[in-house]
């Protein structure tokens, strides 16, 4: 059972033959390609995360993009809200100060016309009553 | 040394240990059973290589996926034992080890060799003959005192009386120990399998052996996995020395 000879050289050095036929047909060319495969996989992970946070970071532009654009229109909307409403209350108060305008320049007229009227009705009276007189008192007077 | 000849109907069923099939080369002797299933099993380790690198392709399939799976075990079980800094230059030997080890058990164990006939001895693991055990564990030796002496040059010596030199003799038996241990673990292992296995189907020619095969298939890939992360051990021991560490082997 024990009996040694030159099996055990040998079987060594077939061994070591086999250990380098195998590191140049299997361990190298295997290894290349596993750390390979680990290089690309990483590479791609770390460019798969940058496109990521890219996207993260214009996703967020956009939205504030859009949140500014939002405000301005809402301040826009606001402003033209406000301008319209000026105008309105000033268009009014104009109409209204025109009409108040026009009211009392008729009412000027008016009086005026009344005073008039007045000063010749008095006048009217006034010869009137002196006609009257003279026909009652004529002669008297006369 | 000892040998059962049974009866003709079963050549399956039959038990040589120590009847070898002798080679002269020269005037030296070797073991041509264990050379011949020794090539089997590197020719099965080179095709399949070849098969899986011979178009590599960034999406593994097939025969490259499972050489990858192989190739990440062995690595894993250089890196467990040496660190993630030191393990890739080990990863050959280590790996080369277990896959020859672990390919040559189990050969043993599920191919019916004995359905080829030898002139004399028998086909079986080329690791249940003493001297490729032997070979293997010296290698192993070889290497972590290459490792030592690569690292350290003669500081390796150091270690010898690193913690107190009253353990020098203890340290110097260990190197004897260490290629002796693995040797006649892996040789005792698979030599007592396949007796077992042997006997029990001498006895009992059907379904009865089935269970202890298994048993057999489990402790050949123990076996080779041991042996592997030994060697990964001890040459990470002689890399790192000083007794820093307290590994129990």
């Amino acid at each position: 059972m024990f009996d040694f000879d030159a099996t055990l050289p040998l079987m060594a050095v077939q061994f070591l033959l086999l250990m380098v036929i195998l590191n140049a047909i299997f361990y190298k060319p295997l290894t290349k390609a596993i750390e390979e495969r680990g290089d690309y996989i990483r590479r791609n992970q770390v460019e798969a995360q940058e496109r990521l946070s890219k996207a993260e970071t214009l996703a967020k532009q956009y939205e504030q993009d859009l949140a500014e654009t939002r405000r301005q229109s809402q301040a826009l909307i606001t402003a033209a809200q406000a301008d319209a409403q000026q105008i309105v209350a000033g268009k009014i108060a104009e109409a209204q100060e025109e009409a108040r305008h026009q009211k009392e320049q008729t009412q000027k007229e008016l009086d005026q016309q009344k005073q008039e009227a007045m000063r010749s009705l008095e006048q009217e009276v006034d010869s009137l009553s002196r006609q009257i007189l003279d026909k009652i008192l004529g002669a008297r007077v006369a | 040394m000892l040998s059962f000849i049974a009866t003709p109907d079963f050549p399956l069923a039959s038990l040589e240990v120590g009847q070898h099939f002798y080679w002269e080369i020269g005037n030296l002797k070797v073991h041509g059973q264990v050379f011949l299933v020794s090539w089997f099993v590197i020719a099965l380790l080179v095709i399949a290589s070849i098969l899986a690198t011979r178009n590599i392709q960034r999406i593994p399939s097939g025969m490259q996926n499972f050489m990858e799976y192989a190739l990440d075990f062995v690595r894993d079980l250089a890196k467990n034992q040496l660190g993630e800094k030191e393990y890739r230059p080990w990863v050959p030997f280590i790996g080369t080890l277990f896959l020859f080890i672990f390919v040559s058990n189990w050969s043993g164990a599920l191919i019916p060799w004995k359905l080829i006939k030898l002139p004399e001895g028998e086909l079986a693991a080329p690791t249940n003959d003493i001297n490729t055990t032997v070979a293997l564990a010296l290698l192993v030796s070889l290497a972590y005192f290459y490792a030592g002496f690569s690292r350290k040059g003669l500081g390796y010596f150091a270690k010898y009386v690193q913690p107190t030199p009253i353990l020098l003799p203890i340290a110097i038996l260990e190197d004897f120990t260490k290629p002796l241990s693995l040797s006649f673990r892996l040789f005792g292992n698979i030599l007592a399998d396949e007796l077992v296995v042997g006997v029990l189907v001498l006895l009992v020619p059907l379904f009865v052996p089935l269970p202890v095969m298994l048993l057999g298939l489990f402790t050949s890939a123990i076996q080779a996995l041991v042996f592997a992360t030994l060697a990964g051990a001890y040459i990470h021991e002689a890399l790192e020395g000083h007794g820093d560490e307290n590994e129990e082997h």
